[in-house]
């Protein structure tokens, strides 16, 4: 005959989630009771089965995708938050007191909506970088950099420079003249052709070749910068890139010549009018 | 509120996970805590160290949660952006994680039903993919492994959402039902009533399959 003891409090005894009155009923039952017993015992293989599952991991490229994800969709949206959030945040930061966030929330709502606006300076200015890195000294290849502010472009031996900044990075350097940590500097070099139509004369951009980059970021590189180069020997690009290492060419020469903190800001016009204007 | 169980104290008391509570404030705890401070002030790499703190938690309890990579994926997009959005709604002497927890629970949640949604209308899709893991130096590895592991997972997308919540938080996150109730903001007193369906109902599917195995 089947025992009438619950299942229900099997299941939870097995991992020891009964309080402590129902846990010394079950113990005691289970002490005069085979098919309990046994019933128990079924119940703790399949917990065993279920809690392998905790073993596990994920592989990294996978949380690298997703904060690249996370850090460029804030990029993007974090002019867009609604009016609401911004001015609760305001008020939330304020108050520090919820019950005094929310009151005020609901006078700022009625009273005006021009509050916003005068708001708006008020707000803190979130400013994601446009690096992600993978582990503490490999970058990801920066997206979208073409869309960020192009700082001047020269030309090389044999190919052209261009040369891009983070926007957030930029309001910051045409703000206070310094770069500020999370500052991304991208060059990317296109190969260079003398123009075959009739009577046009000079060089242009034929192809991009190569892709560089250097990250302002002191709490992973020693003098506060990281250089990294995307492309292969073969010229291919690459995903990834790890900090070039000290004493190659590049870190030394940007911290000889290059005028202000690491960057060559005599040879972009866009950076020393920013400058300029201070 | 049932049995009197009060939700901010369970939490406080889940927040312990993050290494912080109440008054006693753990070395990691005042770290998080600057770094939201510096996040909230605008500093983008503090809300990256942030993420890089917490991602694998929250990744992993949406895939527990989904059972695909790519919805796990998004959960944990929307969980840091939502993070990021409202960081100012965070009480700093709390820690992060139950709150991100919270979220990802809820994200998953509205992934799940867009996911069955979309299963009720093309009835001939298959079961989740089985999580796309690392599994190397796993001594469970192996054909035998693979296919007890693949039948957990199915028998787990089979339970009721709220009772497939409670277990993956429970059995498998190993959270206590206390800090699972905060995080779910339900009652101890449910919690231990989903757990203990849900464990049944996982020992009979898993029995029939295993039986059919046979």
């Amino acid at each position: 005959m089947k025992c009438a003891f619950s299942n229900e409090l099997l299941a939870l005894y097995v991992e020891g989630d009964l309080p402590a009155a129902d846990a010394e009923l079950t113990a005691t039952h289970l002490m005069g009771c085979e098919q309990c017993r046994q019933f128990l015992d079924q119940l703790r293989e399949r917990q065993s089965l279920l809690k392998s599952l905790r073993q596990e991991t994920i592989n990294p490229s996978s949380f690298a995708g997703m904060r690249r994800e996370v850090l460029s969709r804030i990029c993007d949206a974090q002019q867009t938050f609604g009016w609401a959030v911004k001015i609760e945040r305001v008020l939330m930061l304020g108050f520090r007191r919820r019950g005094y966030a929310f009151a005020g929330l609901a006078i700022a709502a009625i009273l005006s909506v021009s509050l916003l606006a005068q708001m708006r300076h008020a707000l803190p200015e979130p400013h994601p970088s446009g690096a992600v890195f993978e582990d503490r000294d490999t970058l990801l290849r920066p997206e979208g950099y073409r869309q960020w502010v192009f700082v001047g472009a020269s030309i090389g031996r044999e190919s052209f420079h261009n040369v891009y900044i983070n926007r957030p990075a930029y309001r910051e350097y045409a703000k206070t003249g310094t770069f500020p940590e999370g500052t991304v500097m991208v060059r990317e070099m296109a190969s260079s052709e003398m123009k075959k139509e009739p009577g046009l004369d000079g060089v242009y951009e034929k192809e991009f070749i190569a892709l560089e980059a250097s990250v302002k970021d002191s709490s992973r590189f020693d003098g506060g910068w990281g250089f990294f180069n995307f492309t292969d020997s073969d010229g291919k690009m690459k995903a990834t890139a790890q900090a070039l290492p000290d004493g190659t060419g590049c870190r030394s020469c940007h911290e000889e010549r290059a005028e202000t903190d690491h960057v060559f800001t005599q040879f972009y016009p866009v950076l020393r009018t920013a400058r300029a204007e201070l | 509120m049932e049995h009197g169980i009060d939700n901010s104290l369970l939490i406080h008391r889940a927040l312990s996970m993050a290494g912080a509570s109440g008054t006693e404030v753990s070395p990691e705890g005042a770290e998080v805590a600057k770094l939201v401070r510096l996040a909230l002030g605008g500093d983008a790499t503090a809300f990256e160290q942030i993420i890089a703190r917490y991602e694998r938690r929250v990744m992993t309890v949406a895939i527990r949660l989904l059972g695909t990579r790519d919805d796990a994926q998004d959960a944990a997009q929307e969980v840091f952006y939502r993070a990021f959005k409202y960081l100012h709604r965070l009480d700093p002497q709390k820690p992060v994680e139950p709150w991100l927890i919270r979220m990802t629970v809820n994200a998953c949640r509205d992934i799940g039903r867009k996911r069955q949604k979309w299963r009720s209308t093309f009835p001939e899709t298959t079961a989740p993919e089985a999580v796309a893991t690392d599994r190397s130096g796993d001594p469970h590895a192996g054909l035998a492994g693979e296919q007890e592991r693949q039948m957990v997972w199915k028998a787990l997308d089979s339970l009721p959402e709220k009772e497939r919540m409670a277990i993956v938080l429970r059995d498998i996150e190993g959270f206590s039902t206390s800090e699972v109730a905060a995080i779910l903001r339900s009652s101890e007193t449910t919690v231990r009533s989903q757990i203990s369906r849900g464990r049944l109902r996982m020992k009979e599917l898993i029995d029939q399959m295993m039986g059919g195995l046979l």
